[in-house]
């Protein structure tokens, strides 16, 4: 059984209070939206959850474990995968070796051929098999985009945070990427989906966390969080602030 | 050494509390979730100069250790190891002769000004290609040899104005076709990782440079005759002590410090070219485009600055740097196809020590490691050891500063992509 | 089959390495054996060079100072350490299985009494009655190499924060400093005038039932060549095992590793150490067939030719790189001959270094992945842009349109 749990924490790089207690819990495949105006504190929160920085104070628990000090790798390993806002694909390795990487670095024992055929299911799932022998920067910026996110399938982690997964990406792609969310949610993962595009946060997750100035100011299923006028006031006073 | 246990054991400590600082006050700023940049630098030199007091000083008081404090703290702990030198080896030349220490000064401050303006070529070129040229020291070593070329080959007796114009513009045009041929396609993404290219390439420039002179001009150490030939002079003329005493190629003040000819003249071109750039830099049209597109250079590119020219402007400009420092130090020393070695590697370790990309730093950084060499080379008593170290002493600085605060004294972070990120 | 080309034509290269010094008999049979030998040490130190930069990013120039540790651990060591049936009560010794373990103190090359060091006044005295054993060359090597190997260790841990330029500078300065030292304590190491190595097999050895001198070439010539393949296998195995597929990541994206689960600091650590004690292991052998060492292997032409072989064979291919430093180090080696257009003497011993350069940077700017690499990528690779090709055809013209495949949006 998933169970993430975030209790009160807290970010300050230097005077700048970036997180100030947040506390969110996840439990079982849940398929959660995370949203808020720029600044928010969305990317520091992710980058808190992977390892990537600590956190000032606070504690996140993956299942019993406390994960917050743990460095990227070892969270990986526990079972917490990210994509990043900007691409990161191993630009000069081919797309079968980019999805070699996370499976191998769990400690894959298995032969190269069942590894092979683990990572072809993958690559078929996300229509981009028979580029499997070029180099990932041969690649177009979408079907990148779904190299990393078949790298997380590889991975295989209990939690997904997506960082972004529609920017830049074209509409035909967006089918490809929704298929991938839901069957990863089906299969018994929960999912962070963070993303701007309203439409299609409101259509996939069941439930909406939203981040205003570190502070996490709604948490509930999207149409409730959508009446909120806390929401309301964090996402219009932002347009206020950014016209005046 | 007459009690070389005394300076070893301070020396010890120093290192152990230092290391200490570093790690416990590096932890500090983690924890409470500092700007950690200088942290390392403040501990260590807290530990090194106070010991655990300073430690539990810097600890107890975390978030106020500014930059004047580590600078004091930094001055203190060379303060110690000199006072304990002199503890330690009370006979040494350091210790006992004052004229012997202000000579050294003098002259390290003096070749300090001339390894700073070569480091700002380095540095120029950095700022604005994002690359580490590691042909600097064969820039340096053909501004020499063309100066030879030209006032005792070429042309026997003419003005050696002419010999190190003529080596400037020769290699300003070399840095300029070779940006052009070579570097080019650094600037368009066609390369995967430009910082290794350009260090390669630049390596290979400097190779092929090196043994071209070899091939054309021969192994043998060449030397010109100095430029400047001072008018004799005593001031004031009868007395006990003279102020000032010049002869033809040297300069006496007080009876203590004697200052050569090239090295005096060196420099004080060195200061004036300096200021003419820092003109060039900060008042002209295309000096402005430079700092520009050292800043931003998509930026620039918008403000209709074009980026490649200035890169190649900037190439050849660092080029040109290097080679009149070479034709300024000419008259100075004598001059082998491989002179440029320690040069370059002394202007790594400038260009580290006052911050990769910044001008000022470049400049400081030069003064300070003059300064550290003419310690080390004056101080050390075994003379035959102190000169097998020359070269390392300006590297444990570089490794120091790599260690401690690798942005250097005036640096600034480069976040943006590839130009030689941290 | 057209992947297996480059197999094939390297078994063939390896094979005429091989009978080589059976079947040559030439005049200048030592010299091209010589010839070879430095070429294979630099084709090791070439090799595991382009496993830390090429292959796994991390830009060092320091790796001529690996390579100076391993011959100075071996040469020290056979230089002070000696084993003795009685103490000699002038050394610092120690009792070790019965022997007396005996380090040597060290005078200098200035001392006037050269010969005068505690073991030699110990001997005289002894006047014979007792023989002192000196330290097998192997363990010498040995030591080497895992000097070497704790020394990239403690570097890997060092840079572990530093990229690119300043990964590069820090590591030339460490190199610097370790030239420096062994220039300025000459008591220790003998400085410029050098430390004298016994042979590598210092009572000759028995090869195919013929026995070789101390001096013959034919010995060390298959020992480097041996010392060369077992680095290559290590390269090879490693780089086709996931610490090749991890190091490679780092070089793309230590980051991305990171979030994927790699432990990027382990596996930096690890290609410093291992590089590091293959370049050291090829110094301590090299030591040893010189007979000599000296400050003057680290300077910076020498790491500029491991450098230059790598760029030219190919910097991410380690195989490309070793076979990059044989045939150019033949080749360096057959343009020393001067010759004379229009009474000008070309003096080619200078001029092939020019020409060196000039390729070096040719080669840098129109061929990024050298000379070398690129031949056996041809093959290797052989069929993927077909491949490609006809799946993306068989999308459209296979059976009710075939699976809808991702195409790149032009």
């Amino acid at each position: 059984m998933i169970h993430l749990k975030v209790t009160n924490l807290h970010k300050r790089f230097g005077g700048n209070h970036v997180l100030k207690g947040v506390s969110f819990e996840v439990n079982g495949p849940e398929l959660i939206g995370l949203i808020g105006p720029n600044g928010a504190g969305k990317t520091t929160l992710t980058n808190i959850l992977d390892g990537a920085i600590k956190p000032t104070s606070g504690t996140v628990y993956l299942g019993e474990r406390r994960i917050d000090q743990f460095p990227p790798f070892e969270v990986a390993r526990a079972g917490l995968g990210r994509t990043f806002q900007v691409t990161r694909s191993f630009r000069r390795m081919t797309v079968l070796e980019n999805l070699f990487v996370p499976a191998l670095a769990l400690g894959h024992s298995r032969g190269r051929a069942e590894l092979t055929e683990q990572a072809m299911e993958v690559l078929e799932f996300l229509t981009i098999d028979h580029l499997r022998n070029e180099h990932a920067q041969a690649l177009s910026g979408g079907q990148q985009k779904l190299l990393e996110l078949g790298r997380l399938l590889m991975l295989d982690p209990d939690v997904i945070i997506l960082d972004e997964p529609f920017a830049g990406v074209h509409p035909r792609l967006m089918e490809v990427i929704y298929a991938y969310i839901r069957r990863v949610n089906d299969a018994g993962k929960a999912i962070i989906l963070i993303s701007h595009q309203m439409d299609s946060i409101f259509s996939l997750s069941e439930r909406l966390l939203v981040l205003n100035f570190g502070d996490l100011i709604a948490d509930g299923p999207p149409d409730e969080v959508k009446n909120d006028p806390a929401v309301i006031e964090a996402y219009l006073g932002a347009e206020e602030e950014e016209t005046a | 050494m007459e009690f070389p246990v005394l300076f070893w054991g301070v020396l010890g400590w120093m290192i152990f509390w230092g290391v200490s600082g570093s790690i416990l006050i590096r932890r500090r700023y983690l924890a409470r979730d500092l700007d950690t940049s200088n942290a390392t630098f403040i501990g260590t030199m807290a530990g090194a100069a106070l010991g655990p007091v300073g430690i539990a000083a810097v600890w107890a008081g975390t978030p106020r250790a500014s930059g004047y404090l580590s600078t004091a703290l930094a001055l203190l702990a060379v303060l110690i190891i000199a006072v304990t030198f002199s503890f330690a080896d009370p006979d040494n030349i350091c210790v006992t002769s004052g004229g012997f220490v202000a000579s050294q000064v003098v002259n390290g401050l003096i070749i300090g000004i001339i390894y700073g303006f070569m480091a700002l070529g380095l540095s120029l070129i950095f700022s604005i290609l994002g690359v580490v040229s590691f042909a600097h020291g064969e820039f340096y070593m053909i501004g020499g040899m063309l100066v030879y070329w030209i006032t005792e080959v070429l042309m026997p007796g003419v003005n050696p104005l002419i010999g190190v114009l003529g080596a400037c513009a020769v290699a300003f045009v070399i840095g300029a076709v070779f940006e052009r041929l070579m570097l080019t396609p650094m600037y368009h993404g066609k390369i995967d990782r430009p910082v290794e290219y350009g260090i390669l390439v630049t390596f290979g420039l400097a190779f092929t440079l090196q043994y071209f002179v070899q091939a054309v001009a021969g192994a043998s150490p060449v030397k010109v005759q100095r430029y400047v030939e001072f008018p004799r002079f005593r001031f004031p003329a009868e007395a006990d002590l003279v102020w000032i005493k010049t002869s033809r190629g040297s300069m006496t003040l007080f009876e203590q410090v004697t200052i050569s000819s090239p090295r005096l003249s060196a420099a004080v071109t060195c200061i004036l070219v300096l200021l003419a750039l820092l003109y060039f830099m900060h008042r002209t049209w295309t000096g402005k485009a430079l700092r520009a597109v050292s800043q931003d250079r998509e930026a620039a590119a918008i403000a209709g600055i074009s980026p490649d020219r200035m890169n190649m402007l900037a190439f050849a400009l660092g080029g040109m740097i290097a080679a009149l420092a070479g034709a300024l130090l000419v008259q100075a020393f004598s001059w082998l196809p491989q002179v440029g070695a320690i040069p370059a590697m002394r202007s790594f370790v400038i260009v580290v020590l006052g911050g990769l990309g910044s001008l000022p730093g470049a400049f400081v950084g030069g003064i300070m490691v003059g300064l550290v060499e003419a310690a080390g080379t004056g101080c050390i008593p075994d003379a035959q050891k102190a000169a097998s170290y020359i070269p390392a002493y300006g590297m444990i600085v570089l490794t120091l500063t790599l260690l401690l605060r690798p942005t250097g004294m005036f640096g600034r972070r480069f976040a943006s992509g590839s130009h030689g990120q941290l | 089959m057209k992947r297996q080309i480059p197999n094939i034509a390297g078994a063939a290269f390896l094979l005429l390495l091989a009978v080589f010094p059976l079947t040559y008999g030439g005049a200048d049979y030592d010299y091209v054996m010589h010839i070879l030998i430095t070429g294979f040490f630099y084709a090791i130190l070439a090799a595991s060079w382009s496993m830390l930069s090429g292959y796994a990013g991390q830009f060092s120039f320091g790796h001529m100072g690996f390579m100076a540790i391993g011959a100075y651990s071996a040469g020290l060591f056979r230089h002070y350490i000696y084993l003795s049936p009685e103490p000699t009560g002038l050394c610092a010794e120690t009792q070790f299985f019965g022997q007396w373990l005996v380090v040597v103190n060290p005078i200098g090359v200035t001392s006037t009494t050269l010969t005068q060091d505690c073991l030699r006044q110990a001997m005289d005295a002894w006047a014979g009655s007792v023989e002192v054993t000196a330290m097998p060359v192997l363990l010498g090597v040995v030591l080497g190499t895992l000097m070497g190997a704790l020394a990239g260790f403690l570097v890997g841990m060092l840079v572990l924060r530093l990229r690119a330029a300043y990964l590069a500078l820090f590591t030339l300065g460490f190199s610097e400093i370790l030239k420096a030292t062994i220039s300025a304590e000459i008591d220790i190491t003998r400085g410029q005038a050098g430390l004298e190595l016994p042979a590598l097999y210092p009572s000759g050895i028995t090869l195919f039932g013929r026995f070789y001198e101390p001096t013959d070439k034919l010995p060390p010539y298959y020992t480097m060549l041996g010392l060369l393949l077992i680095c290559l296998i290590i390269l090879g195995w490693l780089a086709h095992s996931r610490f090749g597929l991890f190091v490679r990541a780092l070089r793309e994206d230590q980051d991305a590793a990171a979030a994927l689960g790699v432990n990027t600091t382990k596996y930096k650590v690890l290609v410093f150490s291992v590089t590091c004690s293959m370049a050291a292991a090829a110094g301590a052998v090299q030591g040893h067939y010189v007979q000599i060492i000296t400050p003057n292997m680290l300077f910076l032409l020498q790491m500029s030719l491991v450098v230059a072989m790598a760029v030219i064979g190919g910097i991410e291919n380690f195989v490309a790189a070793a076979i990059g430093a044989i045939i150019l180090q033949v080749l360096l080696e057959m343009l020393r001959n001067s010759f004379v257009i229009g009474g000008v003497e070309v003096d080619m011993t200078i001029w092939r270094l020019v020409f060196f350069g000039i390729l070096l940077m040719i080669t840098l700017r129109f061929f990024r992945n050298g000379l070398i690499a690129p031949m056996i990528a041809y093959f290797r690779r052989q069929g993927v842009a077909e491949e490609t090709v006809a799946k993306r055809a068989s999308t459209v013209t296979g059976p009710e349109g075939g699976p809808h495949r991702t195409e790149a949006p032009d």
